[in-house]
Protein backbone atom coordinates (compact mmCIF):
# COMPACT_ATOMS: atom_id res chain seq x y z
CA UNK A 1 0.00 0.00 0.00
CA UNK A 2 2.78 2.34 1.05
CA UNK A 3 4.59 1.58 -2.15
CA UNK A 4 1.64 2.73 -4.21
CA UNK A 5 1.35 5.86 -2.16
CA UNK A 6 4.98 6.71 -2.88
CA UNK A 7 4.61 6.05 -6.56
CA UNK A 8 1.48 8.11 -6.69
CA UNK A 9 2.91 11.03 -4.75
CA UNK A 10 6.19 11.04 -6.61
CA UNK A 11 4.28 11.10 -9.87
CA UNK A 12 2.37 14.06 -8.51
CA UNK A 13 5.55 15.87 -7.50
CA UNK A 14 7.30 15.18 -10.78
CA UNK A 15 4.27 16.38 -12.69
CA UNK A 16 4.50 19.66 -10.79
CA UNK A 17 8.08 20.02 -11.93
CA UNK A 18 7.16 19.03 -15.45
CA UNK A 19 4.58 21.78 -15.35
CA UNK A 20 7.19 24.31 -14.25
CA UNK A 21 9.52 23.07 -16.97
CA UNK A 22 6.87 23.65 -19.55
CA UNK A 23 6.77 27.28 -18.47
CA UNK A 24 10.54 27.74 -18.13
CA UNK A 25 10.00 30.51 -20.58
CA UNK A 26 8.10 32.54 -18.05
CA UNK A 27 11.39 34.09 -17.06
CA UNK A 28 13.66 33.38 -14.14
CA UNK A 29 12.13 35.53 -11.44
CA UNK A 30 8.61 34.92 -12.64
CA UNK A 31 9.18 31.15 -12.55
CA UNK A 32 10.52 31.18 -9.02
CA UNK A 33 7.63 33.32 -7.86
CA UNK A 34 5.24 30.87 -9.47
CA UNK A 35 7.07 27.91 -7.92
CA UNK A 36 6.91 29.52 -4.50
CA UNK A 37 3.13 29.62 -4.80
CA UNK A 38 3.02 33.39 -4.50
CA UNK A 39 0.64 35.30 -6.68
CA UNK A 40 2.17 38.31 -8.33
CA UNK A 41 -0.43 39.56 -10.80
CA UNK A 42 -3.94 39.97 -9.48
CA UNK A 43 -5.12 37.52 -12.12
CA UNK A 44 -3.19 36.09 -15.04
CA UNK A 45 -6.24 36.36 -17.29
CA UNK A 46 -6.58 40.08 -16.56
CA UNK A 47 -2.90 40.72 -17.12
CA UNK A 48 -2.99 38.70 -20.33
CA UNK A 49 -5.89 40.66 -21.68
CA UNK A 50 -5.17 44.09 -20.29
CA UNK A 51 -1.38 44.47 -20.33
CA UNK A 52 -1.33 46.81 -23.35
CA UNK A 53 -3.77 49.16 -21.63
CA UNK A 54 -1.86 49.01 -18.35
CA UNK A 55 1.38 49.79 -20.12
CA UNK A 56 -0.15 52.60 -22.18
CA UNK A 57 -1.65 54.20 -19.08
CA UNK A 58 1.60 53.86 -17.21
CA UNK A 59 3.73 55.24 -20.02
CA UNK A 60 1.58 58.37 -20.31
CA UNK A 61 1.70 58.95 -16.58
CA UNK A 62 5.46 58.47 -16.48
CA UNK A 63 6.31 60.60 -19.48
CA UNK A 64 3.77 63.36 -19.12
CA UNK A 65 3.28 63.61 -15.37
CA UNK A 66 6.56 62.31 -14.00
CA UNK A 67 4.92 59.51 -12.00
CA UNK A 68 7.67 56.93 -12.05
CA UNK A 69 6.15 54.20 -9.92
CA UNK A 70 7.03 50.58 -10.17
CA UNK A 71 3.59 49.25 -10.99
CA UNK A 72 3.11 48.13 -14.60
CA UNK A 73 6.48 49.50 -15.61
CA UNK A 74 8.04 47.89 -18.65
CA UNK A 75 11.31 47.67 -16.72
CA UNK A 76 9.49 45.64 -14.09
CA UNK A 77 8.00 43.28 -16.69
CA UNK A 78 11.37 42.74 -18.33
CA UNK A 79 13.32 42.18 -15.13
CA UNK A 80 10.89 39.47 -14.03
CA UNK A 81 10.38 37.74 -17.36
CA UNK A 82 13.97 37.76 -18.62
CA UNK A 83 16.08 34.62 -19.01
CA UNK A 84 19.79 34.13 -18.79
CA UNK A 85 21.88 32.10 -21.19
CA UNK A 86 23.29 29.45 -18.83
CA UNK A 87 26.48 29.07 -20.85
CA UNK A 88 27.78 32.62 -21.07
CA UNK A 89 25.73 34.01 -18.16
CA UNK A 90 24.32 36.81 -20.33
CA UNK A 91 20.67 37.80 -20.49
CA UNK A 92 18.81 37.03 -23.70
CA UNK A 93 17.18 39.90 -25.55
CA UNK A 94 13.53 39.86 -24.50
CA UNK A 95 12.40 40.29 -28.09
CA UNK A 96 14.31 37.24 -29.33
CA UNK A 97 12.62 34.03 -30.38
CA UNK A 98 11.87 31.74 -27.47
CA UNK A 99 11.59 34.51 -24.92
CA UNK A 100 8.49 35.36 -22.96
CA UNK A 101 7.17 38.46 -24.73
CA UNK A 102 8.00 37.43 -28.27
CA UNK A 103 6.81 33.85 -27.85
CA UNK A 104 3.33 34.84 -26.77
CA UNK A 105 3.05 37.62 -29.31
CA UNK A 106 4.10 35.25 -32.01
CA UNK A 107 1.61 32.66 -30.86
CA UNK A 108 -1.31 35.08 -31.01
CA UNK A 109 -0.01 36.79 -34.15
CA UNK A 110 0.23 40.29 -32.69
CA UNK A 111 3.29 42.35 -33.49
CA UNK A 112 4.78 44.69 -30.92
CA UNK A 113 7.39 47.36 -31.26
CA UNK A 114 8.15 48.41 -27.68
CA UNK A 115 11.63 47.08 -28.11
CA UNK A 116 12.58 49.03 -31.18
CA UNK A 117 13.16 51.88 -28.70
CA UNK A 118 13.28 50.23 -25.28
CA UNK A 119 16.36 48.34 -24.21
CA UNK A 120 16.03 44.62 -24.92
CA UNK A 121 18.71 43.21 -22.63
CA UNK A 122 18.15 43.33 -18.91
CA UNK A 123 20.77 45.31 -17.08
CA UNK A 124 22.25 43.27 -14.27
CA UNK A 125 22.42 46.11 -11.75
CA UNK A 126 18.74 46.86 -12.19
CA UNK A 127 17.80 43.75 -10.26
CA UNK B 1 13.97 -1.61 -5.31
CA UNK B 2 12.64 -4.26 -2.94
CA UNK B 3 12.89 -2.06 0.06
CA UNK B 4 9.63 -0.33 0.47
CA UNK B 5 9.93 3.16 1.81
CA UNK B 6 8.30 3.58 5.15
CA UNK B 7 6.36 6.65 6.09
CA UNK B 8 9.34 8.23 7.87
CA UNK B 9 11.63 7.90 4.79
CA UNK B 10 8.93 9.34 2.66
CA UNK B 11 8.60 12.39 4.88
CA UNK B 12 12.38 12.81 4.72
CA UNK B 13 12.29 12.84 0.95
CA UNK B 14 9.38 15.19 0.90
CA UNK B 15 11.21 17.52 3.26
CA UNK B 16 14.23 17.54 1.00
CA UNK B 17 12.03 18.45 -1.93
CA UNK B 18 10.31 21.22 -0.02
CA UNK B 19 13.65 22.68 1.02
CA UNK B 20 14.65 22.72 -2.62
CA UNK B 21 11.62 24.76 -3.49
CA UNK B 22 12.17 27.07 -0.54
CA UNK B 23 15.70 27.81 -1.72
CA UNK B 24 14.43 28.65 -5.16
CA UNK B 25 11.77 30.84 -3.59
CA UNK B 26 14.17 32.67 -1.31
CA UNK B 27 16.28 33.54 -4.35
CA UNK B 28 13.60 35.98 -5.47
CA UNK B 29 14.65 39.55 -5.38
CA UNK B 30 11.91 41.75 -6.66
CA UNK B 31 13.01 44.76 -8.62
CA UNK B 32 13.17 47.84 -6.48
CA UNK B 33 13.34 51.37 -7.78
CA UNK B 34 14.37 54.53 -6.03
CA UNK B 35 11.53 56.04 -4.06
CA UNK B 36 9.41 58.08 -6.41
CA UNK B 37 6.65 60.61 -6.33
CA UNK B 38 3.15 59.37 -7.00
CA UNK B 39 1.74 62.81 -7.64
CA UNK B 40 1.92 64.53 -11.03
CA UNK B 41 4.41 67.36 -11.52
CA UNK B 42 2.82 70.80 -11.26
CA UNK B 43 3.45 74.30 -12.59
CA UNK B 44 4.52 75.40 -9.10
CA UNK B 45 8.02 74.65 -10.29
CA UNK B 46 9.92 75.58 -13.41
CA UNK B 47 13.22 73.88 -14.01
CA UNK B 48 15.99 75.89 -15.59
CA UNK B 49 19.69 76.20 -16.23
CA UNK B 50 22.01 79.18 -15.98
CA UNK B 51 25.21 78.90 -17.97
CA UNK B 52 28.01 81.36 -17.22
CA UNK B 53 30.03 81.59 -20.43
CA UNK B 54 32.84 83.46 -18.69
CA UNK B 55 33.49 80.61 -16.28
CA UNK B 56 32.82 77.80 -18.75
CA UNK B 57 35.98 76.61 -20.49
CA UNK B 58 36.04 74.67 -23.74
CA UNK B 59 37.11 71.61 -21.79
CA UNK B 60 34.08 72.04 -19.55
CA UNK B 61 31.81 72.06 -22.59
CA UNK B 62 33.45 68.94 -24.02
CA UNK B 63 32.92 67.35 -20.63
CA UNK B 64 29.25 68.32 -20.70
CA UNK B 65 28.75 66.82 -24.16
CA UNK B 66 30.50 63.68 -23.01
CA UNK B 67 28.46 63.41 -19.82
CA UNK B 68 25.26 63.81 -21.80
CA UNK B 69 26.28 61.06 -24.24
CA UNK B 70 27.17 58.71 -21.39
CA UNK B 71 23.98 59.41 -19.49
CA UNK B 72 21.56 59.28 -22.40
CA UNK B 73 23.35 56.88 -24.72
CA UNK B 74 23.52 58.92 -27.93
CA UNK B 75 26.57 59.48 -30.09
CA UNK B 76 27.53 55.91 -30.95
CA UNK B 77 25.48 55.81 -34.16
CA UNK B 78 27.62 54.14 -36.79
CA UNK B 79 25.61 54.26 -39.99
CA UNK B 80 24.50 57.89 -39.86
CA UNK B 81 26.39 60.56 -41.78
CA UNK B 82 27.82 63.41 -39.75
CA UNK B 83 24.84 65.62 -40.56
CA UNK B 84 22.47 62.84 -39.52
CA UNK B 85 24.13 62.08 -36.20
CA UNK B 86 22.23 63.18 -33.11
CA UNK B 87 23.50 66.12 -31.06
CA UNK B 88 21.57 66.79 -27.90
CA UNK B 89 24.06 69.35 -26.67
CA UNK B 90 26.56 71.22 -28.82
CA UNK B 91 29.61 73.37 -28.44
CA UNK B 92 29.05 76.68 -30.12
CA UNK B 93 31.52 79.51 -30.71
CA UNK B 94 30.08 82.98 -31.06
CA UNK B 95 32.04 86.07 -31.97
CA UNK B 96 31.02 89.63 -31.32
CA UNK B 97 31.66 91.33 -34.66
CA UNK B 98 32.46 94.67 -33.06
CA UNK B 99 34.85 93.56 -30.35
CA UNK B 100 35.99 90.18 -31.70
CA UNK B 101 35.26 88.66 -28.31
CA UNK B 102 34.77 84.93 -28.71
CA UNK B 103 32.48 83.07 -26.32
CA UNK B 104 31.91 79.37 -26.04
CA UNK B 105 28.40 78.18 -25.45
CA UNK B 106 26.90 74.87 -24.57
CA UNK B 107 23.65 74.79 -26.49
CA UNK B 108 20.92 72.29 -25.78
CA UNK B 109 17.13 72.39 -25.94
CA UNK B 110 16.21 75.68 -24.29
CA UNK B 111 13.01 74.26 -22.75
CA UNK B 112 10.96 77.19 -24.01
CA UNK B 113 7.86 78.25 -22.13
CA UNK B 114 6.18 78.87 -25.50
CA UNK B 115 7.82 76.07 -27.50
CA UNK B 116 7.39 76.33 -31.28
CA UNK B 117 8.18 72.59 -31.52
CA UNK B 118 5.03 71.83 -29.51
CA UNK B 119 2.93 74.26 -31.56
CA UNK B 120 3.68 72.57 -34.86
CA UNK B 121 3.62 68.92 -33.78
CA UNK B 122 0.65 67.27 -35.51
CA UNK B 123 0.39 64.33 -33.09
CA UNK B 124 1.00 65.91 -29.68
CA UNK B 125 4.24 63.99 -29.39
CA UNK B 126 6.18 67.20 -28.71
CA UNK B 127 4.99 68.24 -25.31
CA UNK B 128 5.80 70.40 -22.34
CA UNK B 129 5.45 69.07 -18.85
CA UNK B 130 3.82 71.25 -16.23
CA UNK B 131 7.22 71.95 -14.71
CA UNK B 132 8.56 73.37 -17.96
CA UNK B 133 10.54 70.41 -19.30
CA UNK B 134 9.94 69.91 -23.03
CA UNK B 135 9.98 66.31 -24.22
CA UNK B 136 9.23 64.13 -27.22
CA UNK B 137 6.75 61.32 -26.63
CA UNK B 138 8.22 58.74 -28.94
CA UNK B 139 5.12 56.60 -28.64
CA UNK B 140 3.32 59.28 -30.64
CA UNK B 141 6.16 60.64 -32.79
CA UNK B 142 5.62 59.86 -36.48
CA UNK B 143 8.99 61.25 -37.53
CA UNK B 144 7.64 64.13 -39.62
CA UNK B 145 10.34 66.45 -38.27
CA UNK B 146 8.20 69.60 -38.28
CA UNK B 147 9.46 70.30 -34.77
CA UNK B 148 13.05 70.20 -35.98
CA UNK B 149 12.22 72.84 -38.57
CA UNK B 150 10.30 74.94 -36.07
CA UNK B 151 12.99 74.96 -33.36
CA UNK B 152 15.06 78.14 -33.61
CA UNK B 153 17.96 76.52 -31.75
CA UNK B 154 18.45 73.44 -33.90
CA UNK B 155 18.11 71.54 -30.65
CA UNK B 156 16.47 68.40 -31.97
CA UNK B 157 17.83 65.44 -33.89
CA UNK B 158 16.32 62.54 -35.75
CA UNK B 159 17.38 58.94 -35.30
CA UNK B 160 18.29 57.51 -38.70
CA UNK B 161 19.31 53.98 -37.79
CA UNK B 162 18.26 50.92 -35.84
CA UNK B 163 19.63 51.07 -32.32
CA UNK B 164 20.11 48.61 -29.50
CA UNK B 165 21.38 48.57 -25.95
CA UNK B 166 19.72 51.87 -25.19
CA UNK B 167 19.81 53.19 -21.65
CA UNK B 168 16.87 51.68 -19.80
CA UNK B 169 15.72 55.16 -18.72
CA UNK B 170 16.07 56.64 -22.20
CA UNK B 171 14.34 54.68 -24.94
CA UNK B 172 15.55 55.83 -28.36
CA UNK B 173 14.58 54.48 -31.73
CA UNK B 174 14.83 54.86 -35.46
CA UNK B 175 12.30 57.20 -37.00
CA UNK B 176 11.73 59.39 -33.98
CA UNK B 177 12.91 62.85 -32.94
CA UNK B 178 14.86 63.42 -29.74
CA UNK B 179 16.44 66.24 -27.76
CA UNK B 180 17.81 67.17 -24.34
CA UNK B 181 15.32 66.02 -21.70
CA UNK B 182 16.93 68.11 -18.96
CA UNK B 183 17.72 64.64 -17.61
CA UNK B 184 14.12 64.37 -16.47
CA UNK B 185 14.68 60.81 -15.17
CA UNK B 186 17.22 62.22 -12.70
CA UNK B 187 15.34 65.41 -11.90
CA UNK B 188 12.27 63.38 -10.93
CA UNK B 189 14.42 61.57 -8.38
CA UNK B 190 15.70 64.86 -6.97
CA UNK B 191 19.03 64.66 -8.78
CA UNK B 192 20.88 67.08 -11.05
CA UNK B 193 21.29 66.77 -14.86
CA UNK B 194 24.40 64.91 -15.94
CA UNK B 195 25.96 67.84 -17.81
CA UNK B 196 25.63 70.07 -14.75
CA UNK B 197 27.24 67.42 -12.55
CA UNK B 198 30.18 67.14 -14.94
CA UNK B 199 31.22 70.79 -14.43
CA UNK B 200 33.13 71.34 -11.22
CA UNK B 201 32.92 75.11 -11.08
CA UNK B 202 29.68 77.03 -10.65
CA UNK B 203 29.61 77.72 -14.36
CA UNK B 204 26.34 75.83 -14.78
CA UNK B 205 23.55 76.10 -12.23
CA UNK B 206 20.45 73.97 -12.32
CA UNK B 207 17.34 74.57 -10.28
CA UNK B 208 13.80 75.74 -9.83
CA UNK B 209 13.41 79.20 -11.37
CA UNK B 210 10.31 79.95 -9.27
CA UNK B 211 11.88 79.09 -5.92
CA UNK B 212 13.09 82.33 -4.30
CA UNK B 213 15.61 80.44 -2.21
CA UNK B 214 17.17 78.46 -5.05
CA UNK B 215 20.67 79.29 -6.18
CA UNK B 216 19.57 79.80 -9.76
CA UNK B 217 16.82 82.23 -8.80
CA UNK B 218 19.13 84.24 -6.55
CA UNK B 219 21.94 84.34 -9.09
CA UNK B 220 19.59 85.47 -11.86
CA UNK B 221 18.58 88.38 -9.63
CA UNK B 222 22.12 89.71 -9.32
CA UNK B 223 23.83 88.91 -12.60
CA UNK B 224 23.16 90.12 -16.10
CA UNK B 225 21.78 87.22 -18.09
CA UNK B 226 20.25 86.76 -21.49
CA UNK B 227 18.17 84.38 -23.51
CA UNK B 228 19.46 83.34 -26.87
CA UNK B 229 17.17 84.91 -29.47
CA UNK B 230 15.26 86.72 -26.74
CA UNK B 231 13.48 88.58 -29.56
CA UNK B 232 11.42 85.44 -30.22
CA UNK B 233 9.70 85.78 -26.84
CA UNK B 234 9.87 82.07 -26.09
CA UNK B 235 10.89 82.61 -22.45
CA UNK B 236 13.52 79.91 -22.41
CA UNK B 237 14.33 77.85 -19.34
CA UNK B 238 18.04 77.93 -20.20
CA UNK B 239 19.72 81.28 -19.59
CA UNK B 240 23.24 82.51 -20.30
CA UNK B 241 25.39 85.06 -18.55
CA UNK B 242 28.62 86.58 -19.81
CA UNK B 243 27.53 87.07 -23.41
S1 LIG C 1 14.56 74.78 -27.83
FE1 LIG C 1 13.59 73.95 -29.63
S2 LIG C 1 13.11 71.83 -29.05
FE2 LIG C 1 13.54 72.94 -27.15
S3 LIG C 1 11.54 73.65 -26.44
FE3 LIG C 1 12.41 75.33 -27.65
S4 LIG C 1 11.60 74.99 -29.70
FE4 LIG C 1 11.29 73.09 -28.58
S1 LIG D 1 20.30 68.14 -19.17
FE1 LIG D 1 20.78 65.97 -19.55
S2 LIG D 1 19.94 65.63 -21.60
FE2 LIG D 1 20.10 67.87 -21.38
S3 LIG D 1 22.11 68.39 -22.22
FE3 LIG D 1 22.37 68.07 -20.01
S4 LIG D 1 22.99 65.92 -19.82
FE4 LIG D 1 22.10 66.17 -21.87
Amino acid sequence: MNRFLVVFLSLLVSSVFAYIDEYANLGEQASSIKASGKVFHESPSIIRKMHPEFLRHKRDKTLRQGIRTNEYSLKGCVSCHANKNKINNQYYSVDKQGQFCSDCHKKVGVSFDCFSCHRTVLREDLL
Amino acid sequence: MNKALNRRDFIKIMNATTTGVAIVASGITLTTFASVSETPVTNKKRWGLLIDTNKLTETDIDGMVNACQQEQGWGTEIRSTSSQKPGWIKKLKIKDKATNKVSNLALMCQHCEEPPCVDVCPTNASMKREDGIVLVDKHLCIGCRYCMMACPYDARSFVHETLNNQKEHMPRGKGTVEACTMCVHKVDKGETPACVESVNSEAVIFGNLYDESSQINQTLKIVQSSQIRADLNLNTGVRYSGI
